[in-house]
């Protein structure tokens, strides 16, 4: 079976590193919430999600991230976005992501600014 | 002293509602409004066990909000599914107050709280006070409901204006394209995620041919994509391409549901900007080779152009003009004056079957071939011969050129001539009196069979006129399709003799002018007129 979306996830510097693959919708959504709760559950409160191949997201996608939004401040955590298309930018600034969220060009950008 | 204890103690509870009730509204989460609603009440009725259930609906199951004693999972016995508040005060057990309250959404609470620290009975003032303490939980999850549905119609609204900004900016971008194929994946990418759809598909049909076929994500399956229920189509048809954009699934939380209104337009919407897309595409190649078509035309004009005088050569004892006023950029028509090694001058005429660029590159070679022969001088009747033959081969089947020159010796007034089927040429002698003279041969490329051209030796004297011209001036037509004509050519040039030979051309042009009106001018004009002084 041909897979639409993965999802690559790792630690780095204690913060916890997601790599979507493809769109992010209800299903591409619920498996970066799931991946998170799995590390939350951990205590991983700083979370990076690389959008560099995901240039696509549908609104139950956002849901999706906007839950982990209210999970990571309802724990004082941090969360970052890095490589975003400049579409996503767009999307994610007319749905409200980045009153909760950061933005940086770059994971390291991201990592470092988590320090 | 007891009633003043009591209001005491109540204004206290007053006070401490409107703090609490600013702290509860403000949760984050029904989890977090329980434990601290738990955490006030533990400190108003001086327990540490405080619990809180929630059931989502009648029958439904009593879910932990908040347990600060396990043991109670199985006192959910004494709460109800009453329309009411209802309270029980409890003997036996470890829980010593049941609450149930129903709550605006038709879900219930379940409170359950333990017995008191000093193990004391809980008093009127308690029930007071806790009766109180459950209207504020019952007004903080309706401000907390509230505040969800804001959250949702905000969220809703923000994806509303996500899909009007995006149509715009899809707009923008796939009129900025220029590959096709990239435009149509844009487009279905697009279409896509704004509607919430878990995959879409595009199909490219010629007539009734599938010949192209795009599926969004990707990797996506395309196997039974048609008999999914969740499914929403529309098609447009562009320049006998028919492409057909179907969406599928749309996704919720609660899982697929049926695609709507707003969906189909905006379905539509993204199918309108993808035609215009196209057209406006299409629109610009088509101005693109027209503009580069033009510029070849400017250039072939140009040159063909220098082909022609720049100027009349000045004779002795005659005047002369001309003129070529092509139909389209580049024309067929040609003329041109010739000094010749022994003095002579060579007056030339000639008609290319056909307008354009093809038409203006057999004047090209015509011009070549005559300067070349000319220049040898030899017998017109044999030069005629050659040029027919170059003329011949260059030249496809339907193109010909119609031909004349009069080699005038302007001491004399001899003039040595060929018509190589060019409309008759007209001399004017004394009296008004027209001399035509016609064609001594066919035009140059029709035949090459070495056919002669038969010359014509005339003379022109003094007082005398002669008039070259190409037939776009007697076929000149008018709104109703009348030509100008031959009889009114004639006319003009028996009755026009002004003493300079500009000014009959000028004269003629504009009679040629009022009488074609506003119609556009079908054929290149082109006249040389002499006089001999």
């Amino acid at each position: 079976m041909v897979t639409e979306f993965s999802l690559k996830s790792e630690i780095k510097n204690d913060c916890l590193l997601m790599q979507p693959i493809g769109y992010i919708n209800n299903n591409g959504g619920e498996t970066i919430f799931k991946e998170f709760l799995n590390h939350s559950k951990k205590g991983f409160k700083k979370v990076v999600i690389d959008l560099s191949k995901s240039n696509v997201i549908n609104s139950i996608g956002i849901s999706f991230l906007i839950e982990i939004i209210d999970k990571l401040n309802d724990e004082k955590g941090k969360l970052f976005f890095a490589n975003t298309d400049p579409a996503i930018e767009k999307t994610f600034s007319i749905m409200g992501i980045y009153q909760f969220a950061q933005k940086a060009s770059t994971v390291d950008e991201a990592l470092n600014k988590m320090k | 002293m007891e009633v003043q204890n009591i209001i005491d103690r109540l204004s206290l509870q007053v006070r401490d509602l409107q703090e609490n009730f600013n702290s509860l509204v403000n949760s984050k989460s029904i989890n977090v409004l329980g434990k601290q609603f738990c955490r006030i009440l533990s400190g108003t009725l001086l327990t540490t066990n405080v619990n809180l259930l929630k059931k989502d609906k009648k029958g439904g199951k009593w879910k932990e909000i908040y347990f600060s004693n396990p043991d109670c999972v199985s006192c959910t016995k004494h709460l109800s599914e009453n329309n009411f508040l209802d309270m029980k005060f409890l003997n036996e057990g470890k829980i010593k107050i049941a609450v149930t309250v129903p709550l605006v959404d038709e879900s219930f609470f379940g409170i359950l709280i333990g017995k008191k620290l000093d193990k004391q009975p809980y008093s009127e003032f308690d029930k007071i006070a806790l009766q109180m303490f459950i209207l504020l939980l019952d007004h903080t999850y309706q401000s907390f409901l509230n505040q969800k549905r804001e959250k949702e119609l905000n969220f809703q609204l923000n994806h509303r204006i996500l899909q009007l900004n995006s149509l715009i900016d899809t707009g923008i971008e796939i009129s900025k394209l220029h590959k096709s194929k990239t435009l149509l994946d844009l487009t279905l990418e697009r279409a896509t995620a704004l509607t919430n759809a878990s995959k879409g598909r595009l199909k490219i049909f010629k007539g009734d041919k599938l010949i192209s076929k795009i599926i969004f994500p990707k990797t996506a399956s395309n196997k039974n994509l048609d008999e999914k229920q969740s499914k929403l189509k529309t098609d447009v048809t562009f320049d006998d391409f028919r492409y057909e954009l179907t969406l599928f699934d749309k996704e919720s939380r609660k899982g697929i549901i049926d695609f709507d209104l707003t969906d189909e337009v905006l379905l539509n919407a993204f199918a309108r900007q993808v035609y215009t897309a196209m057209e406006n595409e299409f629109l610009h190649k088509e101005a693109l080779e027209k503009e580069s078509i033009q510029k070849e035309l400017s250039v072939a004009g140009a040159i063909q152009k220098k082909l022609l005088p720049e100027s009349m050569p000045v004779i002795s004892g005659y005047d002369i003009a001309g003129i070529n006023i092509p139909s389209k950029e580049v024309g067929g028509d040609y003329y041109q004056t010739m000094e010749l090694n022994d003095g002579r001058i060579a007056l030339i005429i000639g008609d290319v079957a056909g307008k354009g660029v093809p038409a203006s590159l057999l004047v090209s070679t015509l011009d070549a071939c005559l300067a070349a022969y000319l220049d040898v001088q030899i017998p017109l009747s044999e030069m005629a011969v050659k040029i027919n033959s170059i003329i011949y081969k260059a030249s496809p089947l339907d193109k010909f050129i119609t031909f004349f020159i009069a080699i005038l010796e302007p001491k004399t007034g001899e003039l040595d001539i060929i018509n190589a089927g060019h409309n008759p040429i007209y001399l004017l002698r004394k009296k008004n009196k027209i001399e035509k003279i016609d064609a001594g041969g066919v035009a140059f490329g029709m035949f090459d069979m070495g056919l002669p051209f038969e010359g014509q030796k005339m003379k022109i004297k003094k007082g005398e006129r002669l008039l070259l011209y190409t037939d776009g001036i007697p076929e000149a037509m008018n709104e109703k399709e009348d030509e100008y004509s031959d009889e009114r050519l004639e006319a003009f040039f028996i009755n026009k003799r002004p003493a300079k030979a500009e000014t009959f051309i000028k004269n003629l042009v504009i009679d040629v002018r009022k009488h074609t009106g506003d119609t556009p001018q079908s054929d290149d004009i082109t006249a040389l007129y002499l006089i001999r002084k």
